[in-house]
C-alpha cells in the first residue's frame, strides 16, 4: 500500500524556530544567524559589534561550540549576555537547541541577538532557528570560489561579510571574483567588506544591523 | 554530516504516517531533495540504515529523487532549470530571477505493508 506524505523532513525542526521566532518578536529581538567556516572571523565580528553597538543598541550572543567555551570566555569582557551552547559532535546549531538557550537569557533585555553558529559551510545553512537574517562571513584565506562550493549558505544568506580584507595583498583572492560568484548564487545577496581586527567596514556593518532593527521596531530604545 | 538528521527526519514522519495508516512495516520511503541541498545519497542510506533499526521503517529502501535548481522569470513568466548557479532568463535575459525549485526536502510517499 502506497501512503502519501508530502511533508518537509525538517519541518519538526521549522515548527520550533517559528515558536522561537514568535518569542524574539514578543521581545522585540533582531536575531541574526551568524554562519562561516572555522576560523573566518565569528568571534572577533562579535567583539567589533559589541564594541560598536555600546550606547546604541544592547547586544546578546547565542554561542555554539563543538567543544569549548573559549568563544564565551573571549566575550566575557564586553558584558554582554552570552549564552555558550557546546554542540557535542553536532555540526550545526538548530532551532530545539536555540530553544533551549532561550530561558538563560534576559531577552527583555536584548535588541540584538547575534546567534554564532558552528563553524561548518554546509549544515548550519539548512536549519533555521527562528532568525530574521542568515549572515554569513567569508574571509579572503578561504578563496573566491567558495559561493560555488557552498551554494546552499549563500542562498540563504541575506548579507555577505567579506573579512580579513588586510590580507587580500597576501592572496589570489579576487574581491570581484568573488562578489560575481555570490551573485550568481543569490542574485539579491548584499555584501560587504570588513577587517576585523583592524575594525575598517564595521561602521557600516553596524550601520545595517542598526537600520534593520530600526525598520523592524520603530525607534532606538535608549539612546 | 547534516545527513544524520535529515535521515531522523524522515524516520519520525514516515513512522507516524504509516502508523496513522495502521501499517505493520516500511518497505520503501520516497525521499524528494532539490539539487542546492546537497544531500549525500551514501551518507544518507547509511545514516539512515543506522537510525532507523528497531523501528517499523528497518530495512525499507529509501529512494532519493534530487530535483534540479528552476527559475521563474518574473519579468517574462518563463520557467527554466538553472545550470550552473545562472540565474538569467534565457528567453529574455533578465536577471530578476525567483527560485521554484531546488531547495525542497520532502517525503513525497511511503510504501507499507
Amino acid at each position: 500500500m502506497k501512503i502519501n506524505v508530502m511533508t518537509d523532513v525538517l519541518e519538526a525542526n521549522d515548527r520550533i524556530a517559528a515558536a522561537n521566532r514568535e518569542i524574539f518578536d514578543k521581545h522585540g529581538n533582531l536575531v541574526l544567524n551568524l554562519m562561516s567556516s572555522p576560523g573566518a572571523g565569528k568571534t572577533t565580528l562579535l567583539e567589533r559589534t559589541a564594541e560598536a553597538l555600546r550606547g546604541k543598541l544592547r547586544l546578546g550572543v547565542i554561542a555554539g561550540d563543538i567543544e569549548t567555551t573559549r568563544d564565551s570566555e573571549r566575550l566575557q569582557k564586553y558584558q554582554l549576555p552570552v549564552v555558550q551552547l557546546t554542540t557535542g559532535t553536532a555540526c550545526h546549531l538548530d532551532a530545539n537547541m536555540i530553544a533551549s538557550a532561550l530561558p538563560h537569557l534576559d531577552l527583555s533585555g536584548i535588541d540584538i541577538l547575534l546567534i554564532e553558529n558552528v563553524g561548518n559551510l554546509v549544515c548550519p545553512a539548512e536549519f533555521k532557528v527562528g532568525e530574521d537574517y542568515k549572515v554569513m562571513i567569508l574571509s579572503v584565506t578561504e578563496g573566491d570560489e567558495k559561493p560555488l562550493k557552498y551554494p546552499l549558505m549563500f542562498r540563504e544568506s541575506s548579507l555577505l561579510l567579506i573579512n580579513k580584507i588586510d590580507l587580500l595583498p597576501y592572496t589570489n583572492f579576487s574581491l570581484e571574483e568573488a562578489k560575481r560568484n555570490a551573485r550568481k548564487v543569490n542574485p539579491d545577496l548584499e555584501t560587504m567588506e570588513v577587517c576585523c581586527t583592524t575594525g575598517e567596514g564595521i561602521g557600516a556593518w553596524v550601520s545595517w544591523l542598526v537600520e534593520r532593527y530600526q525598520a523592524r521596531f520603530g525607534k532606538l530604545r535608549r539612546a | 554530516m547534516h545527513e544524520m538528521a535529515i535521515a531522523q527526519g524522515i524516520i519520525d514522519i514516515a513512522v507516524a504516517a504509516a502508523q496513522r495508516e495502521g501499517a505493520q512495516r516500511i518497505t520503501r520511503i520516497n525521499v524528494v531533495a532539490g539539487e542546492l541541498r546537497g544531500v549525500v545519497h551514501l551518507q544518507l542510506t547509511f545514516c539512515f540504515g543506522v537510525l532507523a533499526e528497531e523501528t517499523i521503517a528497518s530495512g525499507a529502501y529509501l529512494n532519493l529523487e534530487i530535483t534540479p535548481i528552476k527559475g521563474r522569470c518574473r519579468e517574462c513568466g518563463q520557467t527554466f532549470i538553472v545550470e550552473d548557479y545562472q540565474y538569467v532568463c534565457p528567453g529574455c535575459q533578465s536577471r530578476d530571477i525567483q527560485m521554484v525549485g531546488g531547495t525542497e526536502l520532502r517525503i513525497r510517499d511511503i510504501e507499507v505493508d
